[in-house]
């Protein structure tokens, strides 16, 4: 096939024809599109095209001879393809693109465009070769690798500033909570300590991370409690929460402190990381104090001219029984029956206080509670002829707690079944031992509590002003006699029909094997 | 026979003035004292056969003195009574060595059962 030779077709005169039509058929079976521009002609118009360009672009022969090839970029001009071809075109070079183009029936595609002069021997470009390859879908591979890579990029940025965000935000909260704490490692190194950590304890961040805890200022933290907490109780009860730990430090002094500490389980990086919370409560627990020391001495001194004003009435109670006078003696009675009151009310103020700010302290020891009963009842018939307490059952039982306070409570539940049944004579007092409790049942017949007030009389001081009211005198009482049961691990409640009258019980566990949170049942 | 001599010492007048009246009409010689200080020496000069103490005095509180008059020979049997409006007073008193314990306000015949007790017991 010598037709095409210097860069122009050449058709000798026998072979033309078969050689043009075969040159055609090889161009028809190209899977590219091949066009041929006349650039000698003005707009450089297509003067070739195979059939391969006419399936890409959608467009008939007809329609394709004599146009210019940028019909197939419809109304999509501005593409620097477009600039890079025309440069081409002006230099006649060869040029490479890939640029956007329309199907007749409008899809898009991307046609990868090779364009070459064909040149005449005094270097005028006469023709331009076109081979246009759909390459829509490798651009669409590649746009998505592109698109997913800056997506992927985009999240990644968006991760990285999200974990810093967060850690930024952990890291205030860190730092402004009113609270020390330490990261331990698990060997017990001290990996972090916030702000508040190096205020308190009055230490540099340089003299405390990355130091074992134990050694840190001169082994000032080696505090038996402490080394008891981490080496013994968290390794096996995780987390710990308000462990007590009292300390004198070296520079800053006594301190008491309220610790939760917490070791990570979660498998990963941070696993057996030991966190420890340390709450100051040095401060709080003086002022505590203080607030008992002043209702000590207060209620001290109230009860001091009372026991001269209760003495002086019993003494007038006395002398008064020559006079035949009714209103008199009543007056008296009335008088030193509320000097008992009073005597109680300063007795409880004492009592709320401690309740209130947790201190009650109970002083356990063994005790034969049903001596404790018949002594309680006894003194209590004393004092209140009109009645007559009956007393049923046993426990046989030493009973492990505190006497005192299990005493008030029998005590304040008599006086209360006696002052609410003025008309019915008996009150009953039943005892039993019932699969490890104590249980002690104070039953009177007087008149009796609704069922919805029966919740209430066990309220808090603050909603006694209420419950006094309807029941004058109670609403304290009642309050400290729940407490004490509960710190002894037992039960308080009532059950009462209005009219009928009302049953108090209580009941203790016999077994004194309950831990608090501190893990000793101990007063503290 | 001779009435038993009973020394009572409480720093509040009121109660004092109430003790020796409630004592003194029961039959018994009374010597009130408002200064604990004083209790000591008046111990030994007047020998008295009971003696009621207050707790909180001050200067010298009723456990101190307590204590001394259990240090000394000669009185450490003498029986005392201690009262006392202190929420812990009985331990702080039986810690001292009292015979009995009294809270205040109390009831004057509760008072005068429990001197006599001590007085008959001795
Ligand atoms: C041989 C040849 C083939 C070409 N093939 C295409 C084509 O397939 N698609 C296209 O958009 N432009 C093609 N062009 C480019 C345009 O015809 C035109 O030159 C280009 O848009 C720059 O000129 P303009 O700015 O006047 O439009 C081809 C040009 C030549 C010379």
């Amino acid at each position: 096939m010598d037709s095409l030779h210097n860069g122009e077709f050449s058709f000798s005169n026998n072979t033309s024809k078969q050689d043009f039509e075969l040159l055609t058929k090889a161009l028809d079976a190209s899977l590219s599109g091949i066009i041929i521009t006349d650039n000698r002609q003005p707009d450089n118009p297509i003067i070739y095209c195979n059939k391969a360009f006419e399936d890409i672009s959608g467009y008939q022969r007809s329609e394709i001879i004599g146009h210019n090839c940028r019909f197939l970029q419809k109304d999509d001009r501005n593409q620097t393809a477009r600039h890079i071809l025309r440069d081409a075109i002006d230099n006649g070079t060869n040029a490479v693109v890939d640029i956007r183009n329309y199907k007749k029936d409008g899809t898009l595609f991307w046609n990868e465009l090779y364009m070459s002069p064909i040149k005449d021997g005094d270097d005028q470009v006469k023709y331009f070769i076109g081979v246009q390859n759909d390459v829509t879908r490798r651009k669409k591979a590649e746009d998505e690798v592109k698109f997913n890579q800056a997506k992927m990029e985009q999240r990644i940025r968006e991760r990285t500033r999200d974990l810093r965000e967060n850690e930024e935000y952990l890291a205030s909260i860190v730092q402004t909570v009113r609270e020390s704490l330490i990261v331990l490692s698990p060997d017990l190194k001290v990996l972090s300590v916030n702000d508040h950590f190096i205020n308190t304890f009055k230490v540099t961040r340089e003299e405390t991370e990355g130091k074992k805890l134990y050694d840190l200022g001169n082994g000032q933290w080696n505090i038996p409690e402490l080394r008891k907490l981490l080496e013994q109780i968290l390794p096996t009860n995780n987390p710990v929460t308000d462990f007590e730990v009292a300390h004198d430090f070296p520079h800053i002094g006594k301190k008491l402190m309220l610790l939760n500490a917490h070791r990570i389980e979660l498998e990963g990086q941070f696993k057996d990381r030991i966190l420890i919370a340390i709450e100051d409560i040095t401060d709080r627990r003086a002022i505590e104090q203080r607030k008992d020391d002043f209702l000590s001495i207060a209620s001290h001194e109230l009860k001091t001219p009372l026991t001269t004003i209760k003495g002086y009435v019993q003494i007038i109670n006395r002398l008064i029984k020559n006079y035949d006078d009714e209103k008199l003696r009543e007056s008296v009675g009335k008088t030193s029956l509320y000097v008992d009151r009073l005597n109680n009310l300063i007795g409880e103020l004492l009592d709320v206080s401690r309740i209130q700010s947790g201190m009650i302290e109970l002083h356990k020891a063994p005790f034969d509670f049903d001596h404790m009963i018949q002594e309680t009842v006894g003194s209590i018939q004393q004092g209140s002829r009109n009645h007559e307490i009956v007393l049923t059952g046993q426990t046989g039982v030493q009973f492990n707690g505190d006497e005192s306070h299990i005493t008030q409570v029998v005590t304040n539940l008599l006086s209360n079944a006696i002052k609410y049944s003025p008309d019915h004579k008996e009150i009953g007092v039943h005892l039993s031992v019932l699969s490890g409790f104590i249980k002690v049942a104070v039953t009177d017949h007087g008149v009796g509590i609704a069922k919805d007030e029966q919740a209430k009389v066990f309220d808090r001081f603050y909603r006694v002003r209420d419950v006094q009211q309807k029941f004058p005198g109670m609403g304290i009482g009642l309050y400290i006699c729940a407490s004490i049961v509960n710190n002894h691990y037992g039960s308080l409640w009532v059950e009462s029909e209005p009219g009928k009258g009302s049953t108090f019980s209580f009941t203790l566990p016999l077994t004194s094997n309950h831990t608090n949170k501190n893990g000793g049942d101990d007063a503290r | 026979m001779m009435p038993a001599k009973i020394l009572i010492c409480d720093d509040d007048e009121g109660i004092l003035d109430l003790v020796e009246l409630v004592l003194k009409e029961e039959g018994y010689e009374v010597i009130p004292e408002i200064n604990s200080l004083n209790v000591a020496n008046l111990v030994g000069s007047e020998h008295p056969d009971l003696v009621v103490l207050d707790l909180w005095m001050p200067v010298l509180s009723g456990d101190q003195v307590l204590r001394n008059l259990r240090n000394d020979p000669t009185t450490k049997n003498l029986p005392v009574v201690v009262i006392s409006a202190s929420g812990d007073g009985k331990t702080i008193a039986m810690n001292a060595g009292a015979n009995d314990f009294i809270p205040k306000p109390f009831d004057l015949d509760q008072l005068l059962g429990r001197v006599k007790a001590l007085l008959e017991a001795a």
